[in-house]
């Protein structure tokens, strides 16, 4: 089916996300515009004004109430979703990398970039408490020190963090006490994104290592392996079917000196349990930098370093398709 | 007669009475000696001034008697009473060291002594200021050696190393020795000694892949940018390592002709691998190494380091005995041709190499010169050895009036078997087929009359009598040209980019040349043969993005259009049956992979590997099966293939079936994971409902009694595009 295409970015998307009905889609890029869309016709809905810099991160709680963006212009902004309102502003010393609410929506936790002489933290904010907010007083802050966080989920019920690194770590901090409950690397370059499954049992890593890789997210057991030839920027986890999709392509310091047909800027389909390629995807005329699943898993959307974002409903032959076994 | 000769070279009058011919070295020990003792009573013969011993003798009754009484005893040490002399009395160190002697001299009357002299003097002295010369002399003739001495004893070794079989003229050629030799030759022992029996290394059954079952073939891949290295087994499901090594090779390697080496690049020199576990089999210490060749019959390797090369020890290019692993010979590079500079005959019997108006050819195994003579071929541009027998191809461009010329040469006779003139000549090419029985030499001309430059193909049949010439002319600018390997067929690639033509020309035996097909619009500019003929691929290398074309030449039919996008390299496998094409690092940074084809076209495997470098099939040696045996295989083709047929099914059936069962077990682990996720997950549904504040959304759709209904609008607009121009 012919995709819809979003086009309310002047920059490359740096993250796209629906929140947990699917109805909404929550869209950020280079610029300083926090984009949400209606899913089924891809109207936008409207905007959350205020950053100042590239967005890097979004996130949407549980019940929709609220949304947490993170910036480059070194301030993590908490949203009324429904009026666009900026309930909160906490300001850093540096970038705000990734953002996300734990499962009961009341805890926000943010990482920023080791920059400018400040180190990598992960910060964590209860919203029961105001005056934590006010002050812009964490009631943890977690120091990284070895290789920056470039991206983190929460793991399930809230507990831990899970977070992956520059140098292709994958850590779990608990919530509670800051330490490392577990450690993998797994990966020999930076983890560009995490992505947790409906159920969040288990998670799917997306890196410049051309792999995406499925781990348990109670373990960090390493699972499964999905191989491309490019650097994967995004993975995520069909809700319904054993499938994964995997976006990404030539790095985009890279695609000036390639042409389009090789920078392989598709979004590639595999099956879960086989680790096997069965489609693709064409479309954007740069690498691939968001992928998310529709929570109903009729549709998923991409965003690409061209700006623009595309929603893709599926094709009967989608559902219909069974390997041999 | 003799005068005539004596006009150009005066040295030569003194040929005559030529009784003094080349002496061996003085290893035989007995002439060299002989002479010693002749100077040495010659010097004295020469003492005019009689004994002096003779005076006291002989002395008169009016001398008074100097002589001391028979009891008489020096009381005056030899110091006081002539130490002045004594202080110039020769040292040890002024001995013969420093004293040459030169045999094969010519022999001359005192007429021409001083010329003699003169010349000597001039050659001599290059090395060293003489301080000393002797002519020993007999019947008022120079005997034909001389003895020279030098101011230091390093000129005199100067002088052996450099004047040793410097050759005067046709009769004389110096031999140049140490005086101080001759004692050291003198102690050389009579008897022999057998040589100890070196143990005889056990390097296994080096052939032992020829041996495989399944006719499989080898390959060496180099990636990770020439940090690894490894050895495959082609198949037609996935390549099967045999060997992985780190750091094996320090930039490529190279497989010998016939397959039995794999040779491995090292700074301080070459190493060569074989057998069933490649294990290394011969080293060759050669510092700097950047290339080398090995000679057909696997023998010999030639390498080339352009470090280390010094005016008296030759050491650019090194001839190795590979069996041995010792040094035969080692050359000069004083040219910048093009590698391999050596060019070996089919057998390794012969090797040659080409400069400046000349054509040396060398002879195995003792690496000298064919006849001791160079061939003298002024203007000498290039030149080839066919492949199917010991001649050469060599061709020289225009001279003023004399037209350019194209020459067979059978060796070791140096008949000329062929020479076809040819005029307006700019470049020429030579191309054998790979059997010898044609040459094809490509001749660029710029004919009287007409604007650029037409292209001819001169196409020599070489099994035929008196080897009959054809021409094939052509108009548009020639890319490329390639004989069929085993076959009397030849493809050109000609036109201008984008316009592009590939034709095939058949040989005929009935005298005539053949247009049998062109194909107009090719994305390609090389082309590659199949090994056993008829296929080729036809390539768009690098700038073409990799297109390639498989065509079968019997019937001229293109089999198969496909694309490798940024392809380097297309190598065949030594059968022709497979086809790999490769993007190297070495030219393109990105998707470097190599992939296998069947001679049909047909993509098989696509095999990715980090910074893949370089794909080489390892050869084969040729078949030991005669025309005949191979002509009845043809024929029974049929029995055979259903053989194969059989077993590529099974082999298939298997495959799919191997497939499905690792689907089966991947599947049933991965449900067995997941099984034990969810119950983990169902354990947790009150934790979660809990900070959800009692709202369960584990399902989409768990919690519909708490949904509110809301009507939203939607503006969707339609429009229809009609599919296809319907007429």
């Amino acid at each position: 089916m012919k995709p819809i295409l979003l086009q309310g970015h002047e920059r490359s998307i740096t993250q796209i996300k629906y929140n947990r009905e699917g109805d909404l889609l929550f869209t950020v890029a280079k610029d300083p515009i926090v984009n949400v869309w209606y899913s089924v016709n891809g109207e936008r809905l409207g905007t959350y004004m205020g950053h100042t810099g590239a967005v890097w991160c979004v996130d949407a709680d549980w019940d929709t109430k609220h949304v947490l963006t993170g910036s480059a212009d070194n301030s993590c902004r908490l949203w009324d979703c429904e009026t666009g309102k900026q309930l909160a502003l906490l300001k850093t010393n540096s970038a705000v990398r990734t953002c996300g609410f734990d499962f009961g929506g009341n805890i926000i936790m943010f990482s920023t970039d080791k920059q400018m002489g400040y180190q990598c933290f992960v910060s964590f904010f209860d919203l029961r408490d105001p005056s934590q907010i006010d002050n812009n007083e964490p009631y943890m802050k977690i120091p990284c020190n070895d290789s920056k966080i470039t991206s983190a989920v929460w793991g399930p019920l809230g507990e831990c963090i899970i977070a992956g690194h520059e140098g292709g770590e994958l850590n779990q901090y608990s919530a509670k006490s800051g330490e490392v409950l577990v450690t993998v690397k797994e990966h020999s370059r930076q983890i560009n994104d995490i992505q947790l499954s409906r159920d969040m049992t288990m998670f799917v890593t997306a890196s410049k290592d051309n792999t995406a890789k499925l781990f348990d997210s109670t373990t960090l057991e390493h699972q499964k392996t999905f191989r491309t030839e490019r650097p994967v920027n995004s993975a995520a986890l069909s809700p319904n079917y054993d499938h994964v999709v995997l976006g990404g392509g030539q790095e985009a310091m890279d695609v000036t000196t390639t042409s389009t047909r090789i920078g392989k800027f598709e979004a590639r389909f595999f099956h879960l349990a086989f680790e096997e390629e069965f489609g693709r995807v064409k479309g954007h005329f740069g690498p691939i930098n968001s992928v998310a699943f529709h929570p109903d898993g009729k549709s998923y959307s991409s965003g690409g370093e061209d700006g623009y974002v595309r929603i893709h409903y599926f094709d009967p032959q989608y559902f219909e398709f069974e390997f041999e076994a | 007669m003799q005068d005539a000769e004596n006009v150009a070279a005066p040295e030569a009058a003194e040929q005559r009475s030529q009784s003094h011919v080349d002496r061996p070295t003085p290893a035989a020990g007995e002439a060299p000696a002989g002479q010693a003792r002749d100077a040495a009573s010659e010097t004295g013969s020469e003492g005019s001034g009689g004994e002096p011993g003779g005076a006291a003798e002989n002395g008169g009754a009016d001398e008074p008697s100097f002589s001391d009484p028979e009891d008489f005893v020096e009381d005056v040490s030899e110091e006081e009473l002539l130490g002045d002399v004594l202080r110039d009395r020769p040292q040890e160190a002024d001995g013969i060291d420093p004293v040459i002697v030169v045999d094969s001299v010519p022999q001359v009357g005192p007429d021409r002594l001083e010329k003699l002299r003169n010349v000597i003097h001039k050659i001599f002295s290059k090395f060293g200021k003489i301080t000393n010369d002797f002519y020993p002399e007999e019947d008022g003739r120079t005997k034909g050696y001389i003895f020279l001495e030098y101011a230091s004893a390093a000129h005199a070794l100067d002088a052996v190393k450099n004047a040793d079989g410097y050759k005067l003229d046709k009769q004389h050629t110096f031999r140049v020795n140490l005086v101080t030799d001759f004692d050291r030759y003198m102690t050389i022992s009579d008897e022999w000694d057998i040589p100890e029996k070196q143990p005889f290394k056990d390097l296994g059954n080096l052939r032992y892949w020829l041996e495989e079952a399944e006719c499989r073939d080898q390959y060496s891949v180099i990636f990770e940018s020439g940090d690894r290295t490894s050895i495959f087994w082609n198949d037609v499901k996935d390549p099967v390592s045999i060997e992985e090594r780190a750091r094996w090779t320090e930039t490529y390697v190279r497989w010998s002709p016939k397959g039995t080496y794999l040779a491995t690049f090292h700074q301080r020199g070459i190493a060569l691998w074989g057998g069933e576990k490649f294990k290394q089999i011969q080293r060759f210490s050669h510092q700097g190494v950047q290339l080398i060749d090995f000679s057909p019959c696997e023998r010999y390797l030639v390498t080339f380091s352009p470090l280390m090369d010094t005016q008296d020890d030759p050491q650019a290019i090194i001839i190795w005995d590979i069996l041995t692993g010792q040094k035969k010979r080692g050359f000069h590079c004083e040219s910048s041709a093009h590698w391999p500079i050596f060019k070996w005959s089919h057998d390794g019997k012969f090797f040659a190499r080409m400069t400046l108006d000349t054509l040396s050819i060398y002879e195995t195994p003792s690496m000298g010169l064919l006849d001791k003579k160079s061939l003298k071929i002024s203007g000498i541009k290039d030149f080839s050895w066919s492949p199917g027998g010991n001649i050469i191809a060599f061709w020289v461009p225009e001279d003023k009036d004399i037209p350019a010329r194209v020459t067979l040469m059978q060796l070791p006779t140096r008949q000329e078997i062929r020479v076809r003139n040819l005029f307006n000549v700019v470049d020429c090419k030579l191309h054998w087929q790979k059997n010898g029985d044609y040459l094809c030499v490509k001749v660029d001309r710029t004919p009287k009359g007409t604007q650029g430059v037409v292209t001819n193909f001169e196409i020599f049949r070489m099994r035929e009598k008196q080897v009959p010439v054809d021409v094939v002319e052509m108009k548009e600018t020639i890319i490329a040209f390639a004989w069929e390997p085993n076959g009397s067929k030849f493809a050109v690639l000609h036109g201008e980019a984008p316009r592009i033509s590939v034709s095939f020309y058949h040989v005929k035996n009935n005298g005539k040349i053949e247009l049998i097909k062109m194909f107009d619009k090719q994305q390609a500019n090389t082309i590659f043969w199949s090994p056993q003929g008829q296929f080729v691929v036809l390539a768009g290398l690098r700038s073409m993005n990799g297109a390639l074309a498989f065509v079968d030449t019997s019937d001229c039919t293109v089999m198969n259009i496909a694309e490798h996008y940024m392809a380097s390299d297309v190598e065949w496998d030594p059968t022709g049956r497979y086809v790999v094409t490769s993007v190297s690092w070495w030219s393109h940074k990105v998707d470097n992979a190599y992939w296998l084809w069947t001679f049909q076209g047909r993509l098989l495997q696509k095999n990715s590997k980090d910074r893949f470098c370089q794909l080489l099939w390892r050869p084969r040696p040729p078949t030991l099966l005669s025309q005949d045996q191979v002509k009845q295989i043809k024929k029974d083709l049929k029995k055979y293939s259903k053989i194969f047929e059989q077993k590529d099914r099974l082999s298939q059936s298997k495959a799919s079936k191997e497939l499905v069962e690792r689907r089966r077990t991947m599947m049933e682990d991965f449900r067995k994971y997941r099984k034990m996720a969810q119950e983990l997950y169902m354990e947790q549904k009150n934790a979660r409902l809990e900070l959800r504040g009692g709202v369960d959304t584990d399902e989409l759709d768990s919690n519909v009694d708490d949904w509110e209904e809301e009507t939203i609008e939607f503006f969707v607009t339609e429009e229809i595009i009609p599919l296809g121009n319907q007429e």
